[in-house]
């Protein structure tokens, strides 16, 4: 949406008093912001940012962090087209994990991040355990010395990998693990592990996270969805499922927080549906410390920067 | 050969809706208004999206027929309900426009004549480049379903032009057949030196257009289309099959149709990866 026009003017309930364009800590670390995009709806924060518009210098407008899409071990190359199926309150998405491996991710994209000083949080995903703490320890011996790069956040939840996510995400100590070989080798940064929803219960997977060393929570990814092309009687993506996001997950995205927040106190990144102002306060309403945008970004450039604008007080 | 065009920067606009009008029974072109001064290469797409109620989780990706000042000009088909909700806006209505997105057309090598061909919804890229590029020694073919299907008032008179199914009473001139065929025969009677060969619109036409190419040994372009999300390579949800590059450690390659395309050369493409 391109702002104004169609926008009421904003009313921030009388709660609401943080500042969200001014500096907070998660664990060791001191971010500028707490509205972020969500890793895969910003490509690694470098597509996009130089698009114009009347209302924002930038893209990166009052963002706090640029979550960058989930990187792992090795280059992959994706599942097969189509990958999005369009939902009247979403979409479902089924992108495979493309991305370019995580060597390749440090060498060139991460030095530019830098280099434009845009605050980042690392998405890595894995096979084994160990791989993490190996990707944490490159990751740690490159940009030991970097100021914008705040921190990681382990993908246990990708719904689309079958020998990914899925599992690591579902077993509290598979979890542990995860996050324990992270934690050894970054100590100075902000380490986060994000959830799926599609578990019985988040709260305990999260205080193992927590137990293993995370600093946070981020949750939720995607919701395991399908969609029936009618005409076909056919699943519409090949992979038959996808996951699920935008304003159609808000409802979980906040139900995930509450238990979290309610079960365990931990400090959480509310993530799922949000496309204004109001989503996102419904996040901090119940305890969230900060919030990523997702779905919104891909079709408005401009969506996080424009909840971060709403939500600062004149 | 690809000579590369100055690219003219994507901003996100507030636009409004001047006309919205059926050229042909089943085209329709849409004249926006939009709040800043609006430039593109041919070959480039914005994604537009409706405002209020209406607005959809993703913009709907549509090939820039022209733009100068603060117009920006766009030529459609009713295929889904995004589009059907397109074609019910009316003078004034509001949207919003992302663009101009993705790699444009090369721009003419001086020593090759341009031999274009265009279907149906694919002819805006293709008709934006011979409005900004086109000589008389250039050749232009344009195919349509029939008669009423064909946009008189947007094709140049030098443009030739097929139909699939020729009815009584319609114009002698018109070539009963698809766009290669037409092409092929057009270009076998009129002699063909040095060319290059744009084309948009389905793939079967972009594949033929293709094999036109290979068999002179001239280049080739082609405008893809892929189901997109974002059109501005933030989710590589659009992707493009290409050869892998030989130095490249990976099997694979995967371009994105909104960032990297639309517009491809054609040898690059993995054709049976996608068909
Ligand atoms: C680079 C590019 C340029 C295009 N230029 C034009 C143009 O100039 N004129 C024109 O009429 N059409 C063009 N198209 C196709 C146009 O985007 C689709 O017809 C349109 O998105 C259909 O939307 P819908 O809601 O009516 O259809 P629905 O089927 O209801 O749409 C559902 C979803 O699928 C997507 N989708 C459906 N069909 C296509 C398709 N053929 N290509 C891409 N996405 C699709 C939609 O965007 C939407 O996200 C172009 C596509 C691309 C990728
Ligand atoms: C196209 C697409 C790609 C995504 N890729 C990733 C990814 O690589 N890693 C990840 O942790 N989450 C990924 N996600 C999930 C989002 O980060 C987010 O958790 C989810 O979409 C819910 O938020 P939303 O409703 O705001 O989109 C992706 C989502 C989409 C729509
Ligand atoms: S549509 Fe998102 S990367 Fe192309």
């Amino acid at each position: 949406m391109a702002g104004n026009a169609e926008r009421n003017p904003v009313k921030l309930p009388p709660w609401w008093t943080l500042d969200p364009v001014a500096e907070f800590r998660i664990g060791p670390r001191a971010f500028p912001g707490r509205i972020w995009t969500a890793s895969g709806c910003f490509a690694y924060g470098l597509s996009g940012h130089d698009i114009a518009s009347s209302e924002f210098d930038s893209p990166y407008t009052g963002l706090g962090a640029v979550v960058t899409k989930t990187v792992t071990p090795a280059p992959r190359s994706g599942n097969p087209m189509p990958r999005l199926c369009e939902l009247p309150h979403g979409a479902l998405n089924s992108i495979g994990l493309e991305n370019v491996g995580y060597e390749r991710f440090l060498q060139e994209t991460l030095p530019e991040l830098e280099r434009r000083g845009v605050p980042t949080v690392v998405s890595l995903a894995a096979t084994r355990p160990d791989e993490f703490g190996e990707m944490c320890e490159a990751l740690q011996s490159t940009a030991a010395g970097y100021e914008h790069w705040h921190g990681v956040e382990i993908n246990l939840s990708c719904p689309n990998v079958a020998e990914g996510g899925h599992d690591f995400g579902r077993n509290p100590e598979t979890v542990a693990r995860c996050v324990a070989v992270s934690r050894e080798a970054l100590p100075d940064r902000a380490l986060l592990a994000k959830l799926t929803p599609n578990v019985t219960d988040v709260a305990e997977l999260a205080a193992a996270a927590a137990e293993a060393g995370a600093d946070a929570i981020s949750v939720i990814n995607t919701v395991i969805g399908l969609e029936v092309d009618l005409e076909s009687g056919l699943p519409v993506l090949p992979r038959r499922y996808g996951g699920y996001s935008g304003p159609g997950i808000l409802p979980i995205g906040l139900a995930k927080t509450d238990e979290i927040v309610q079960k365990t106190g931990l400090p959480v990144v509310g993530v799922g549906g949000i496309r204004t102002y109001q989503d996102a306060l419904k996040y901090f309403a119940l305890g969230a410390v900060a919030v990523q945008v997702g779905t919104a970004q891909m079709e408005d450039p401009f969506a996080a920067a424009r909840v971060a604008r709403d939500l600062t007080r004149a | 050969m690809n000579p590369s065009p100055s690219m003219v920067p994507a901003r996100q606009y507030r636009a409004t809706v001047l006309s919205n009008r059926p050229v042909s029974t089943g085209l329709i072109h849409l004249v926006l208004e939009c709040d800043a001064p609006f430039g593109f290469l041919p070959g480039q797409f914005a994604m537009l999206n409706f405002t209020g109620a209406q607005r959809r989780t993703f913009g709907r990706p549509l090939s820039i027929l022209a733009g100068e000042g603060l117009r920006a000009e766009f030529l459609y088909r009713v295929v889904g309900s995004g589009t059907a909700d397109l074609s019910r806006l009316v003078p004034e209505d509001e949207m919003t426009l992302l663009g101009p997105l993705g790699t444009p057309f090369p721009d003419r090598p001086e020593d090759r004549d341009a031999v274009l061909l265009a279907g149906g919804v694919g002819l805006p890229p293709v008709l934006a480049w011979w409005d900004r590029h086109g000589r008389e020694t250039d050749r232009a073919y344009f195919g349509g379903r029939d008669a009423g299907d064909l946009p008189r008032e947007l094709l140049p008179a030098a443009w030739k032009m097929s139909i699939d199914r020729r009815q009584d009473g319609d114009d002698e001139r018109l070539f009963e057949g698809r766009v290669p065929e037409l092409a092929r025969t057009d270009l076998a009677a009129t002699g063909r030196g040095k060319s290059f060969v744009l084309s948009c619109g389905p793939l079967l036409l972009l594949q033929a257009a293709r094999r036109l190419a290979t068999e002179h040994d001239w280049p080739c372009f082609v405008s893809m289309e892929e189901h997109m999300g974002c059109g501005y390579g933030a989710c590589k949800g659009c992707v493009v099959p290409l050869q892998p590059q030989p130095d490249s450690p990976d099997p694979w390659r995967n371009a994105t149709c909104c960032q990297d395309g639309p517009v491809f050369d054609a040898d690059d493409i993995v054709w049976n990866r996608i068909l």
